[in-house]
């Protein structure tokens, strides 16, 4: 690996950036997303920020089971983004399109719109699972770094 | 003394003022009062109602019922909630706007006019309301007999709009 | 001056949920406001007529993750007078109980987001780490934090044992405190006076015209709450206060949500202390008798109001939700109007918007004349940093 993609990967795994989109959601997820960074959870001591802009974010945290309106937005939120770049997708919406499944406005998951690369289920998510969801998500790039 | 009183009340003064425009008006049950009224006197009715301190659009309900569209205009006050009901045909569906009466119902009507088709005369020009600007102009969701057949894929190029 | 529209948005305050609000700003003080909505728009109307009532209760709670149990609670009521059912006591204060449980974490949230929204953070990490003591205590009785399902149709789906009883009161004391030094930093911390005091006005008389409700309405002096008009639950057998206030600024609806927080403390431990004995649920027929319906509650946001008709079988008709947020968005604009770009984000997060609740459709808007983007986060910085500028400084508390 050249020493720049090395360097890139080590501030990734150490310090993972993240924006938080919402395509739609009940807000249900949204609200244990900022909850993680409240004390009792504390997502910032493990070097995770939450950022307002996609061109500073190292992973894309989706809410919402994507609707109509949201789903050109998503995209281009994700095509500013820079590389290495990846997305977890929040919530039985954001794997599924859960509850909302079926209906018109929707465009359900949102692995429909953009690759997915952590799925994180609940109904809302637990901050919990978020925190889990994205220590995977690093132990998987650590791992496929070797 | 009716334990209804001032439910009754509302009633009987609807009936009264209104002869032949409001039909059907019943107490339903404490604090609910319902009545039809003949669309083209709607706003009248609403300003009655709103003097006799029914205040609030709380909101309008679109509804599709065999050869009619129409729609609920739910207002409060008191505590009550009073419902008149309008119908148009399904051939030509317009309804009158309240926007005089409520200046709050504009993204109600818009939603008649997004969701139904219901044209709400007097509405002013603006941005639709629910549905997304790609949506297609001439389907109507809540309609019964609409389906999400005919919906382009959401990436799909957007059609000209109206 | 030259003219500037600004679209901002999709992005809400610390919820980054899509609304989009166009500005006509001269020089610093905006002379036109136009909120437009819809980033949220799913659907849910349609879906509904083809699922089951039982379904539905499960897709109506998905309307917001805040107000949950309001929109639950208001659906169930109208399938339960449809089916013209009787509630038994307990499942009725147990709903009660949690509705109260439910506007003590909204407003906590509230005054966490409002905090944030000046700059003063610290409030925000403070009132939303007590806040997890509600969120305890709603995983305590329902088993989720968030989306509590506390309702079946015909009651509640869990009863509450004395253990729980007394891991809520005690919870409850805890939060009591707290919220008297929230009150206290509300009402007298002089940062935050100057941030909220005579911004985002909102006469009474505009405010009805408009058709604002809740907390909005009655921090202009408006006396409605629909536990109070017209008492739904137990709310007839509760002894609490409506909280008005007469400044008809933000200042007025952070008062009425500190206060209300106590009302609502109160509400608990009697309900708590009076559980009524009895079934938690009675036994209702799949298929509903043709019939109309339409029930209001007041979710913590204001009147939360919703239509049901049956026609017959097990799936409704017609389902309408109106949540409150819609009803005090009209306001928004108006109070926007006349005032300073840096109070923005402090006039628009004071009516609580519940974007999901109210589900519509956003613009993205090139005005004739200059057009300038502005995320919120921007925008929110802008603010602290204009009243930082004139000695409003949250960082030295």
């Amino acid at each position: 690996m050249k020493i720049i993609d090395k360097i890139i990967t080590s501030s990734l795994l150490k310090s993972p950036w993240i924006l938080h989109f919402n395509s739609g959601a009940c807000n249900g997820c949204d609200i244990e997303i900022v909850d993680a960074l409240t004390p009792r959870y504390d997502i910032e001591r493990f070097g995770i920020v939450l950022k307002a802009t996609p061109r500073h974010a190292d992973v894309l945290v989706v809410s919402g089971p994507v609707t109509r309106q949201q789903a050109k937005r998503l995209k281009t939120i994700y095509e500013q983004m820079p590389d290495p770049k990846f997305v977890m997708a929040v919530g039985a919406c954001g794997c599924s399109g859960g509850v909302f499944q079926g209906c018109y406005s929707v465009v359900p998951g949102v692995h429909n719109i953009i690759p997915v690369s952590v799925y994180v289920p609940g109904c809302p998510v637990r901050p919990e699972a978020i925190i889990d969801g994205v220590v995977k998500m690093i132990k998987s790039v650590e791992d496929a770094s070797k | 003394m009716s334990e209804f009183a001032k439910e009754e009340k509302i009633k009987a003064g609807l009936e009264a003022k209104f002869p032949g425009v409001v039909t059907n008006a019943s107490v339903q049950r404490k604090n609910r009062v319902w009545a039809e009224a003949a669309t083209e006197k709607l706003p009248e009715v609403l300003e009655w109602l709103k003097a006799e301190g029914f205040i609030y659009l709380s909101t309008i309900t679109g509804f599709d019922e065999g050869e009619n569209f129409g729609a609920f205009y739910h207002l409060s006050g008191h505590g009550m909630v009073a419902s008149i009901k309008v119908k148009t045909p399904k051939t030509n569906p317009a309804l009158p706007s309240v926007l005089p009466v409520f200046p709050v119902a504009t993204s109600y009507e818009r939603e008649l006019e997004d969701m139904f088709g219901i044209k709400v005369q007097g509405l002013p020009p603006g941005r639709r309301y629910p549905l997304p600007d790609d949506f297609p102009t001439d389907q109507y969701p809540l309609r019964k007999d609409w389906t999400d057949a005919n919906l382009p894929a959401w990436d799909a190029p957007a059609k000209e709009a109206k | 001056m030259s003219k500037i529209t600004i679209p901002l948005g999709p992005q809400h305050p610390a919820l980054k949920e899509p609304e989009n609000f166009m500005l006509v700003l001269e020089g610093e003080q905006i002379t036109g406001a136009t909120v437009n909505l819809g980033y949220n728009h799913r659907g849910m109307e349609k879906v509904a007529e083809s699922r089951t009532y039982i379904q539905n209760l499960y897709l109506i709670e998905r309307v917001c993750g805040i107000c949950s149990h309001s929109h639950t609670t208001t659906y169930i009521t109208n399938v339960e007078e449809l089916a013209k059912a009787e509630v038994p006591q307990r499942a009725l204060a147990i709903r009660t109980l949690i509705a109260e449980l439910e506007r003590v974490h909204s407003h906590l949230l509230w005054l966490g987001v409002a905090g944030y929204e000046m700059g003063y953070e610290t409030l925000f990490m403070y009132t939303w780490r007590d806040r997890e003591q509600v969120l305890d205590c709603l995983e305590l009785l329902s088993g989720n934090r968030v989306h509590y399902s506390i309702n079946t149709i015909g009651g509640v789906r869990r009863d509450i044992t004395a253990e729980q009883k007394a891991a809520v009161l005690k919870r409850i004391k805890y939060l009591e405190e707290r919220t008297q030094y929230y009150i206290k930093i509300a009402t007298q911390e002089t940062t935050l006076l100057a941030r909220t005091m005579n911004v985002a006005k909102l006469p009474p008389d505009i405010a009805v015209k408009y058709g604002a409700v809740g907390p909005t309405a009655r921090a202009s002096g408006i006396k409605i709450d629909v536990r109070k008009d017209e008492p739904y639950l137990i709310y007839d057998k509760l002894d609490f206060k409506m909280i008005t206030h007469d400044t008809c600024d933000v200042f007025g609806r952070v008062v009425v949500r500190a206060l209300e927080l106590v009302e609502s403390y109160k509400m608990i431990n009697q309900i708590l202390n009076n559980l009524p004995e009895g079934p938690i649920a009675v036994k209702i027929p799949m298929k509903l008798a043709p019939g109309e319906a339409v029930n209001h509650y007041e979710a913590p946001r204001g009147e939360d109001i919703h239509y049901l008709k049956s026609n017959g079988t097990d799936k409704p008709e017609r389902l309408k939700v109106r949540a409150p947020t819609m009803a005090n968005l009209q306001s928004v604009a108006y109070m926007m109007e006349g005032g300073w770009l840096a109070d923005v984000p402090l006039a628009i997060a004071a009516i609580d918007p519940c974007m999901s609740c109210t589900d519509r459709a956003v613009v993205w808007d090139a005005k004739k004349g200059k057009k300038t983007t502005y995320a919120w986060e921007d925008l929110r910085k802008l603010g602290i940093e204009h009243y930082r500028k004139r000695g409003v400084d949250f960082t030295k508390l």
